[in-house]
Parts: C-alpha cells; structure tokens; sequence
C-alpha cells in the first residue's frame, strides 16, 4: 500500500467526506465559531482594532433590527440581541478554558508519561504511581481544587515571576489542580498502552546495545504514544468539560462568566444553553482535529488494524 | 433540604454539649497541651488537632451529607442504565432516525459539561418536587439525579454499545438457527455476554458518577463536598482538615465500589472468557 | 585460561526458579567459526545464547569473549551486546521504523553517529541483505522473509564480531525461509562468526564448523556436522536426528 503512506491532499480529503448538508452546516457553524472568536481575541490584544474592546463586533441593536425585519424571525430576534452583546464576555472566558485546558493537558503529559513508565518498569516507584494515580483518581476533582484553594491557600503564594500573567493569580492554582489531576487520568492510559507494546520490542532495543532506559523512550514510548491516542482525546475532552469547575474556586474562564451574567439578568434559559453550546463547540474541535492527528501519525501496522 | 441539615446540626449540637463546648473545649487542646504534643506528632498529623476536633464533632452533619451522595449515585446510575442500556442498544440494532437521535443526544450530553447540563436542568427544564407517599423529593434532588442519570446514560449506552457490538455475529445468527426470534436472539444469546463484558466499563462509569456528584454544589444541594464548604466557611481555620476528611471519605466509596465490582467481574467472568 | 579460543561457554548452568534449564553447558568457538545448536524444543538452546550477550543470567560456570569474562558483574552489558549481534525467531523488528529507521537506530543513538552517517550504513547493510528498495516501507508492509533480512541487517549494522541467531527461520513460511538462509550462508562467506539455534539440518550440515546436541539443557553430543549426522555416537542423537527427518 504505498498510497497509506502518502500524506493527503485537502482536495482528496474534502472528495472523501460525505458531502450530506448537515455534515457541510457543521463545517460551517465551526468556521463561524472560530472565526469569531479568533477575531475576537484579536481585537483584544491590539486594543480594539475592529470594535471597542468590550463591545461586540456587531452592534446588537443592528442585528435585533434586521432579524425583526425577517417574518418569523421576529420573535427570537431580542434574544439574538441579547446573545450578540454577551459575544464580547463569551470570548473572554473561552479564551481563558482554552488555556487553562491546553496548559494542563501539557504539563500533565510531562508528569503522566514518567508515571506511567514507573507503574510499568519500576518496582517501588510502581507502587509511588499507583498510589498517586489512585489517590487523585478516587477523589473528587473539585475536592482537589478547594484544597489547593481553600485548604492549602496556594493564590497567595503565586511565585512573582507568574504572578499577573493572568486576570487573576487563582487560574495558576487551576491549572496546577487541573494538572496534577489530569496527568493521573492520563498517566493510565499511557500506561494501557505501553503494556500493549510487544515485550520483543524491548528485548530487540537491550540486544543491539540500548539501555533501558533508551529501549523504552526510543522504542516503547513512540509506538505507545500512537496507541493511546484515541483514549488520550477523551482525557482531552474531559479536561476542556472540568475546567468549568475552575469557576467554582472564581476562576473568570467561561461557566464563571456566563453563571454570573445569567444570575444578574435571570436570563437563565438563553445563557445556559449557549454556554452548552460553546463548550460542545470546544469539545467537537476537540475530537475532530485529535482524529486528524491520529490519522497523521498513523504507521502501517501500528494502532487500530492491530487490536482486532 | 433545611429539614436533615438542621437536624444534624442539632445533634452536632448536644455532642457539643456532652463535649465540652467549641470555646472552652479549644482552651485546654490547644494552649498547654497542643504546644507539646503537636511537637511529636506534628511530623505527621496535617493540620491542627484542634481543627481535627471540629470535623470530629460535625461528623454526624458530614454523615447525612454522605447519605445524599450515595443516595444521588444509585439513583443516578439506576436511571443511566434504564436510559443508557435500551440507547446502547438503539445505536446497534436501531436504523435510521431513531439512531439518529440518540446518537445526536448522546454527542451533546457527552460534549457538554455536567454542570452546565444540571444548571440547564434545573433552571431551564424545571423539574417539579417528586412525591413519592413516603416522602417527596426537592426540585434541586430530582434536578441532580436527572443531569447525573442523563449524563451517565450517554455514557454507559456507549459501553453497552461497544459490548453489544463485540458479541461476535456468529452469535446472534446461532440464535435465530435454533427457532429464536431476532428480538429474542438479542435478549437471550447477545444481552448476557454483552453485560458481562460491560463491567469494566461500567466500573469506571459507577466511580466517575460517584465522584460527580459532588458537582451539584452548583445547584445547592447539601450533598457531602457542600457540607464540608459549609462548614469550613463556619470555622475557615478547619479547612484543609475537613476537605481532606471528606475527600478520604470519597477515596473509601471508589475504592470499595471498585473491589466490590471487581469480585463481580471475576464472579461472573465466563471461563476462558475474551482474552484482552 | 588465556588461550586465543574466540567464545568459550564453560559448565554453564541455569535454572527457572526449581527447574534446571541449562546443565554444565561448554563448548568453545574460533574466530570466523559457525557453530550450530540443535535438540528438541525445551532443551535450553535458546536459554544458551540468551546467556551469551546476557538477555538471560547463567547462574554458574563462565563465558569469556574474546579473553574477556561475560558472566562477571563488572561487565558493561550494554558494550557487550554492542559488540554481539542478534537476531530474533519472532524477528521483533521495531514497528514504528521504516526499514532504514530500524538499522540506523542503533547506529545512531548506540554508536552516537551523525544522523547522515548512520543513514548511510544502514542503507549499505540493507543492501547487503537484498533490501535496497524497501528501505522506507514498515515492518508490517514486508513479508516475513523481508523482515527477518531487515532483523539481520540491524544486527550487522552494528559491526558485531560474533552474531547469534535464535530459530531465524522457525516462523517463517517454507517459501521464505530460502532467502533469509541464503543471506546467512553469504556471511559465512564473509567469515563472520555465528552461533546459530536452527532446525534447518541441511544448513547446518553445509555451513557449521561444529554442531552441539543438546537436550534436557545438556550438551548430549557434539562434532563436526559429518560425524554427527552421519555417525552419532549417542542413541539420544540419532533417535533425534531420525525424528527431525521424518518431518522434512
């Protein structure tokens, strides 16, 4: 098969997808979901290029008109408005999931590969992993959050040289809870795949003279990380639906933001549901562009076609 | 809500009182005897014993919280397996729009976050107060136990499906050889090695809904992590000493919950079963 | 026992847990010699040149190579298996490399070359084993014979001065076992030194300067492949040998 090997082509990619209208509608909605947020994030940095920083890109007043021009619109068109000026706050917090998650997933990456290793091929460090894994597996997250907030009071001892990256200090103890959290969660699924690995792979790497150590990141490690890939998304999911507990230890990300407007408007049904629907938006990118990777890195032979 | 919470409070109170009282109980502990004896232990005891006193005196108030919590898991997974189990189930044999709705249902209760989804519940679905005769049961309870069993639904019809669809073809083709139907094929022949193969699953499932549960603190319900705040937020030097107290709490529910599963597992393992 | 013996394998024993495996195993081994180890499955053979680079422990006895003693704790494992070169029954050729990839790994980060450098030997060490136009394909787009040739050109990659091969061609289809024997039999030509585990008796009659019975982890017997094939001086040899024929 010479053609699996060769990457390809946007064209090829796009003949192959099932051309459907709701398929191309998704595609749609998630150009127009990024789009806007992209751009909205931009506007911040450079001080309000496009519109005030704050204000929607659109004014809401604009839109509530010409969607009451519409017959059959008109009826949904003050909450359009309402959903438009709320734009500005949306970005803001998603902009702030975003990092908290992808800070996470990475630092927890750093820590979970090592203990996964140790729970593998170490003897007392095996027993470290799994009484680490299973004491932050078996516990509450949002537990883990009130003590590093509550308990231990770690926002006011934020190390200078980070302190005032962030709106507030709080989003390091987050992505501290979210890390240590998460790199248990990932930590068993790497392991998961590095046991799936053959044990010749290992012998093979110790006979032409690696050492142990070498046999597993050169060997083991780069055929085990493409296995756990596809449980590895569903960390990545997960990580980007808990990071709306961030909210609770008054982290601004997205459920903060959109909790405290909906209590100040008692807009409760429109703003919970367009919270809903932003995260599902993340979420979705999420898995699709983590199918891509997959599909990227995938080695004749290695992953999937081999479980069966 | 305020009925069982105000009744552990009480009876916080008269251990209280049978205990020398939070003022003139602190006095001795930590003046004089603290001083020396936190110098020994201190070494291994987080926290202040004084602080651990304090937990030990509201344990009754944390116990109903517990009640909650365990009382929110059963119902939730009971009412994911009823939903989940039959959609599961839907998504391999079902055609056409009923697939397609469950499927479609079960990506957005999937790819939203519980507590949005609970919030949605509460404030936007409004679900009623629940009589049951014996009792009834608050909006924010039955708000709960819906965003959780919903949630797990969509969760466990995916490890029913994935079970269901490893029941290899064979299987279901050797029932309707024998004179069953393709329905009672399915209910006799694929249903009872697909549960079986679904425990693992369903292990993790059992423990990710027990864990949150403690994200209903969102909606106000005085489940076991709400408690703790409570009471922390009343004596904030105890902090660390009561998370950590009820966070070994829910490290004890997992832990057991999964051995008692992994008996269950080897119990009804079939010999000789799927090699994995 | 300074002698100019290449390999000499001296009462070697070794046990799983009760379970004798090895049982005072010696034999010894020139430079540019072949020997051949042969007996029924179970009977040690590749416990035996496990113990030789130490992907498994002898328990007792000696193994020095090239005057240097194998068995001693003070010895560099991983210098030793640089310098011995292996090759696998199950091929375990490494299934996320390309060919190249996989004979330039150790090149690369054993022998520290340059990544050009151990590119380029690689690609000379494919060539060597007939592959030089599957150098990029994976481990799972060759056929069994291709892989077990790339598991050979990754040993020599190394530059070993002994090779050892464990049942190179017990898992390979009949129509396949040809090639990989072929490019065994051109390194005999080369006067590589080889320490083989096979059933392939014919291969073993034409290219083994010493062939070694073993059964229950003893060396039953041992000669020059004409006297022992023809001539076995043990009941247990012949009985052996009459067997393996009798599936050929």
């Amino acid at each position: 098969m010479a053609g699996a090997t060769r990457p390809r082509t946007v064209g090829e990619r796009v003949a192959d997808t099932d051309p459907s209208v709701g398929r191309i509608l998704l595609v749609a909605a998630g150009a127009l979901f990024w789009g806007w947020l992209v751009v909205s994030w931009v506007n911040r940095w450079l001080g309000g290029v496009i519109a005030p920083v704050g204000e929607p890109l659109v004014a809401p007043d604009a839109v509530e008109g010409a969607l009451a021009a519409v017959p059959g619109l008109a009826a949904v068109a003050p909450d359009v408005a309402f959903v438009v000026g709320l734009t500005p706050t949306l970005a803001q917090g998603t902009w702030l999931t975003v990092v908290i998650t992808g800070a996470s997933l990475v630092c927890g990456f750093f820590i979970a590969v090592p203990l996964a290793v140790a729970r593998v091929y170490g003897r007392f460090s095996a027993w470290l992993s799994l009484g680490y894994t299973e004491l932050l597996r078996g516990t509450p997250l949002l537990a883990q959050l009130f003590v590093l907030y509550y308990g231990l009071n770690l926002a006011a001892s934020v190390p200078a040289a980070l302190s005032g990256v962030f709106p507030r200090d709080v989003v390091w103890v987050a992505i501290l809870g979210f890390t240590l959290n998460g790199a248990a969660y990932q930590a068993e699924y790497i392991r998961g795949a590095v046991e799936s690995v053959d044990e010749g792979q290992i012998t093979a790497g110790r006979a032409i003279g690696l050492s142990k150590l070498e046999s597993i990141y050169y060997v083991v490690l780069p055929q085990a990380l493409r296995y756990a890939i596809p449980s590895w998304t569903n960390e990545f999911v997960y990580l980007i639906k808990y990071s709306s507990l961030a909210g609770f230890i008054t982290v601004p990300e997205l459920y903060y933001l959109a909790n405290r407007v909906a209590t100040e408007t008692f807009r409760y049904t429109t703003v919970f549901l367009v919270l809903g629907a932003m995260y599902l938006a993340l979420v979705l990118t999420a898995s699709k562009f983590m199918e891509r990777v997959d599909d990227r890195v995938a080695i004749p032979g290695l992953g999937a076609d081999r479980e069966r | 809500m305020s009925a069982p919470g105000s009744l552990a409070l009480a009876a916080a109170d008269s251990l209280g009182a049978l205990a020398p009282s939070t003022a003139a109980g602190e006095t001795p502990l930590t003046a004089a005897t603290v001083g020396s004896v936190s110098e020994s232990i201190d070494w291994w005891l987080v926290g202040d014993p004084a602080d651990w006193w304090f937990v030990l005196r509201n344990v009754d108030y944390l116990g109903g919280g517990l009640l909650l919590t365990v009382g929110l898991t059963v119902a939730s997974i009971l009412l994911g397996f009823l939903v989940g189990f039959p959609a599961g189930a839907v998504e391999v044999y079902g055609d056409g729009r009923w697939k397609r709705l469950v499927e479609t249902v079960g990506v957005v209760l999937r790819g939203t976050p519980i507590v949005v989804i609970l919030l949605v519940i509460y404030f936007v679905v409004g679900v009623p107060q629940v009589n049951l005769g014996i009792g009834s049961i608050s909006p924010a309870v039955s708000a709960g136990i819906a965003g959780l069993g919903l949630r797990s639904a969509a969760y466990q019809s995916q490890i029913f499906r994935a079970a269901l669809g490893s029941v290899d073809d064979g299987q279901l083709e050797a029932g309707r050889a024998v004179g069953l139907s393709r329905f009672e094929s399915i209910r006799y022949v694929v249903v009872p090695q697909a549960l079986r193969r679904s425990i693992p699953g369903f292990q993790n499932e059992f423990t990710i809904v027990l864990k949150d549960t403690s994200i209903v603190f969102a909606i106000g319900l005085a489940e076991l992590l709400t408690r703790g705040y409570d009471l922390f937020t009343q004596q904030t030097t105890a902090v660390l000493e009561v998370i950590l107290f009820i966070s070994g709490i829910y490290f004890v529910l997992t832990f057991t919950t999964n051995r008692a599963l992994d008996y269950l597992g080897t119990r009804y393992a079939i010999p000789e079963g799927e090699s994995t | 026992m300074s002698d100019d013996v290449f390999l000499r394998v001296n009462d070697v024993s070794k046990w799983y847990g009760d379970e004798q495996v090895l049982d005072e195993v010696s034999f010894e081994m020139d430079r540019s010699d072949v020997t051949v180890l042969i007996g029924p499955s179970g009977s040690g053979k590749s416990t035996m040149l496990r113990c030789v680079n130490r992907l498994a422990e002898a328990q007792e006895g000696s193994i020095t190579l090239d005057g240097e003693e194998v068995l001693s704790p003070d010895t560099d494992v991983d210098r030793l298996r640089r310098e011995v070169g292996m090759v696998f029954q199950s091929f375990n050729l490494f299934a996320h490399l390309s060919a190249l990839g996989n004979v330039a790994l150790g090149p690369r980060r054993v022998l520290g070359l340059s990544a050009a450098e151990a590119r380029e030997r690689a690609t000379s060490q494919l060539e060597r084993v007939g592959l030089a136009d599957q150098l990029e394909s994976y481990p799972a787009e060759l056929s069994g014979g291709q892989q077990q040739r790339v598991g050979i050109a990754r040993a020599l990659a190394m530059e070993p001065k002994l090779m050892l091969f464990d049942e190179p061609t017990s898992a390979l289809d009949p129509e396949l076992i040809g090639e990989v024997l072929e490019v065994m039999r051109a390194l005999v030509d080369e006067g590589m030194t080889m320490l083989v585990v096979t059933h392939e008796m014919s291969f073993a009659r034409a290219v083994a300067d010493e062939v070694v019975f073993l059964d229950d982890g003893r060396v039953v017997e041992r000669g020059p492949p004409e006297q022992l094939f023809e001539r076995p001086e043990k009941e247990r040899t012949g009985r052996f040998l009459e067997r393996i024929a009798s599936h050929d």
